[in-house]
Parts: structure tokens; sequence; C-alpha cells
């Protein structure tokens, strides 16, 4: 499965002018549980997802109570950059979306 | 024990939803202290800045029926206006401010807060040693210069909660800002009737996006709390929209890179424990905790970098589609290697990209597609250039270009795309950036303020134009 099938809610936001935000909620705990639990949703995962370097992921978040999951990264093309493709940022959880939710055990090689 | 505050909250850059009276009526039957509504941000990008220009949110129209509300039942109102929120912008936000209270026969006396920031001032600042440090590592921006500073075309200050408290002393019907931070407007009467800073900032957080923070999330929806020394409810208005846990836990993820700790003038607002409860009517909201820190106000500068022409092609011939990135690269060579252009090109004053739309048109660089799935593709020719005449000229050759330009195995020698658009060129805008996203540390938080007081609608001689 991957995430995008997994989750209810994947929505992608700026986060000030640099970072772009990624919210994930999902539709219950077992999902909450395969999306937190895969290798997609590390820094590796989300770094080689959207082919960025590791250093460019501020952070990746939980919160159990609402089910839900956060992912920052830095913008590679910022509203500082002519040609930004996407200036509100609403549009950048497509590459991590379509990732596969393999679990951290059998990922992590 | 504080008396508990009550605040009505909405976005003002936002059209209300069609029964928002009811909405308004609700409120008062369970009591408003404030009425409070943000209308500025930095999420349209610099150009609003750089341009003195407007979205054209009508904010003046929006505020209407709160208006009407507080003058009626005493209530002050605090709203930011003017979405980047420099003088220009706030003036003409004044202006139809002016125009709402003279054709309602509204007489309010209003206290405006001015928060761009003249050049010389911040200059004199860096002059006297100040270090204005870039407020984000990833911004690429360097720590502040005098050079930077007097490029910039408008500079202004996200004021906190202290100059909007300074405002309300005056004996005001309401206060209108310019730029300030959203939830600094939301903590300035909590926080003078006693209520503690840290509950003050995170009902802030829930209210500043208005309904946005309930099910379903609407922004064109009000939004209601009562604050107390030990934390706050928050209520919808409406039988349409519920306030729940999830609802405003993920709102605290709204718009910000990390969950539960969000930077600030003076401090840093923490969530990590903070607790949802449900009422019978609402949730309540403990636990927040305020890090002091020494202040500072983030400030925004835009710098103009040139000026943008554009122009579209339609592409549905498959063997174009083929080769589409190779025949886009030949039309920004040919313009990059004219000799009317050669020398602007070289030295940066022209820049040109096209943009696929069915190939990379979103993602750019980061597309890992590398060809044309689909029947067709839009094909946008983005020029920025020193001048709008040498960016429409590089436009319409490179239009040109693609038009006749010979590419391998073609058949179509009359005309290789489709062109929707007369005139071909689309002279756009100009082009700008935040030359300055940086952190200025301030000793008195009313420093970069200018406060005055007028009544409205203001007589036509006293109307900034």
């Amino acid at each position: 499965m991957n995430l995008y099938e997994c989750a209810a809610i994947i929505r992608s936001k700026n986060a000030g002018p640099f970072t772009v935000t990624i919210d994930l909620f999902f539709p219950d705990q077992d999902s909450f549980e395969l999306a937190r639990g895969s290798s997609l949703l590390t820094v590796p995962g989300v770094a080689k997802a959207y082919g960025i370097d590791q250093s460019s992921v501020v952070g990746i978040y939980w919160d159990e109570r609402i089910l839900a999951g956060k992912v920052s990264v830095r913008r590679w093309s910022t509203c500082n950059d002519p040609w930004c493709p996407d200036l509100f940022g609403a549009h950048l959880h497509t590459p991590l979306a379509q990732g596969e939710l393999t679990p951290q055990r059998e990922g992590a090689s | 024990m504080t008396p508990p505050v009550r605040i009505l909250g909405f976005v003002n850059h936002i059209a209300p939803v069609s029964d928002i009276a009811n909405e308004i009526s609700r409120a008062l039957e369970w009591g408003v202290d404030a009425i409070v509504a943000q209308g500025t941000g930095s999420d349209w990008g610099p150009y609003w800045l750089g341009s003195g220009e407007q979205p054209g949110a009508a904010q003046a129209h929006n505020i209407e029926p709160y208006v009407e509300a507080a003058l009626e039942h005493g209530i002050p109102f605090i709203f930011s206006f003017g979405i980047a929120g420099a003088n220009t912008h706030l003036d003409q936000c004044l202006r139809d401010f002016d125009d709402l209270c003279e054709r309602r026969g509204w007489s309010p006396r209003i206290a405006v807060v001015r928060s761009e920031v003249d050049a010389d001032f911040l200059a004199g600042h860096i002059d006297a040693g100040a270090e204005v440090t870039a407020a984000y590592s990833d911004s690429g921006l360097e720590t502040l210069e005098r050079s930077t500073v007097e490029q910039a075309e408008r500079i202004v200050a996200l004021i906190g909660p202290e100059p909007v408290q300074a405002a309300l002393r005056n004996d005001v019907d309401g206060v209108i800002t310019g730029r300030a931070l959203d939830i600094g407007l939301f903590m300035a009467l909590p926080m003078m009737r006693g209520i503690p800073k840290a509950i003050a900032a995170h009902a802030g957080k829930m209210l500043e996006c208005g309904g946005l923070a309930l099910e379903p999330g609407d922004s064109g929806r009000a939004i209601w709390a009562s604050l107390d020394d030990t934390g706050f409810e928050v209520r919808a208005l409406t039988p349409k929209a519920r306030a729940s846990i999830r609802s405003l836990v993920s709102h605290t993820f709204y718009e910000r890179s990390h969950p539960t700790l969000e930077p600030n003038p003076g401090g840093t607002l923490d969530l990590t424990e903070a607790t949802y409860t449900e009422t019978p009517l609402g949730v309540r909201c403990e636990g927040a905790q305020w890090r002091s820190a020494p202040y500072t106000v983030l400030l925004e500068g835009a710098r103009r970098v040139g000026h943008r022409a554009i122009c579209f092609l339609g592409v549905r011939e498959p063997e174009l589609l083929r080769q589409i990135r190779g025949w886009t690269d030949a039309g920004e060579d040919a313009v990059r290697t004219a000799p009317r252009f050669a020398e602007e090109a070289a030295s940066g004053r022209l820049l040109i990209s096209t943009r696929v739309y069915g190939l990379d048109g979103v993602l750019g660089s980061l597309e890992p597609n590398t060809h044309v799935t689909g029947h067709e593709a839009g094909v946008m020719v983005d020029v920025v250039a020193a001048t709008p005449e040498l960016a429409k000229e590089a436009a319409y050759y490179a239009f040109i270009r693609l038009f006749i330009g010979p590419y391998p195995d073609r058949k179509t020698t009359a005309g290789n795309a489709a062109a929707p658009l007369m005139p071909i060129v689309i002279p756009a805008s100009s082009v700008y950036e935040f030359s300055i996203y940086h952190l200025l540390p301030l000793d008195d938080p009313l420093a970069i303020a200018e406060i005055s007081v007028e009544r409205f609608p203001r007589l036509a001689e006293e109307v900034i134009r």
C-alpha cells in the first residue's frame, strides 16, 4: 500500500517562505501504525522520495491523539526563485504520496 | 481569579459565509470582549510587498457585519489589514474603511498602528552594530547589510501584541494595524486583562484562521473562545460546524513546520504538554507553556529582480511530444545566443525558462518522469528580464523559434504548435524576492510601531492618497 491509499487527508502547504509541510491524517489506528512504522516516513525515506539531501528534511512528527503525521521539508524552489512552480506549496505532497509503506525492518537495508 | 476574556475571531481577507449574522448573534449571547481578525500574511509571496498592490481581498467589505456588532455593543475590535501590510496597503484598506463608515453613518475612533519599517531607521540600527540575522538558516539570506536595506522596495515588521496593547489604551473603538503577527492580535487584550501569555498565545493560534480550525474547516466562518487563568474553551458558532479535539490539534499543524513549537517575538510557544478535552459545546485547551527568549521581530522586505513576460503554446503532435524537452531547450538556447540577447543573457539581465505542463510543470527538476505520457502538453515560456521591453522581445523571439524552428523528424513544417492567445506575449508583472526575512532584536517592542488615533470617516484632506 502506498501513502496516498493509506491516508485519509494529505495536505501540503508552505510553512513560511522556505519550508513546505505535509500533514497526514489517517482513518484508523492500523493505518497510522503502518505509516509510522514505514521506511518511507523516515529522514532517509523522505529524502529519497523527493530526491533531496537528508539535511533538507526538517522533521517528521507524529500525534497519536489525532492519528496524524507531519513531514516538513526545506523547499528546493521557493518564492525567491523566479521559476518556482508552486508558490503556495499546495502540490508538493505528490512524490511522497506515491511512496510504498514498507515496514522499517524490511526496508532498512 | 482573572475574569474570563471572550474573543470572537475570524479572517478579514476571506469573505464571510452568507449566514454570518447568526454566528455573530450566537457569540454575543455567550459574551464577547474583543473581535479580532487577521488580514496580513506572507503566504502570497514577495510580489505584493514589492509591488504595493493587493490581491483584491475586499477586507474593509468583509468586516462590515463584525464592525456593526462591535459598535452596537461597545466591543473593541482589532484587525490587521493589507495582506503585505506596508503603509500603501494599509492606506488603501483605510480608504475603503472610510467609505464603509460613511455609507453606514458610523464614526468610530480608531488607533491605526503602522508597521512599515523606515529604511534609514533600520540602516541606522545596522550601522550601530545590531546583528540582524536571517530568520531561517535555509533561506539563503546573509546577515542583513545596509545595501540590502537600501535596495528593498518596502520593509515591514510583524509587530507583536505590545503595540496593539499600547493602541488599545487610547480609549478607542478599534485598532487597525498593518503587517502584524496573527496571534499577537489575539494575545493583546487577554494579556492586558491578566490572562497568562502562554494561554493567550495558544488561544490565538487556535483562533487566528477563524473557522478553519473547526470541523469542517471554513475560514469564512467565525470562531469563539473564552480564556481564563488555566486555559480556554473553543466553540463553533453554528450547528454546521463543531470544534473537536481532532480539528483543533490538526490546526496546530497548519502552515507550521513543527507541530508543537512556534517561535514568536520574546519567546517560543510550547504545546508539547498541551491537553485538549471535549466539553458540551466545544473543546477545553490547557497546558501551553511560554519559553522566554530575547525579543525579536520578523522583518520582511522585497526587492525587484526583474520584469516578466510569458507566452503559451499547446502541443499535440506525437513526434514533438516525444522530444519536447529537446525542442524547448533549443528554443531557450536560440534566445540566449541571438546576437541581440547574448550579452544580456550572459550577464544575467535576461533569464528564460520553459515550463512544460504534462511533463514537469509542477515539480520542475524533481519530476521523476522524463517523457510526456499523455496526448498533449502545455508549454509556458517564461522570461524575466531587466526591463519589460527586453522581457517581451525575448518571449516573442522564443515563441517564433518554437513555432517555426526545425526539430528531428519533423513533419509539421507550417507551424509546430497551437497558439491560444493573441497578442502572443503577455507582459505579466514585475518579479520580486524576499531579500529581507530577518529577525531584528528590539529592546522596546514599540520602537517599530507608529500609532495614531483618528476619527473615521476621515475628512478628505486628512486622507493619504
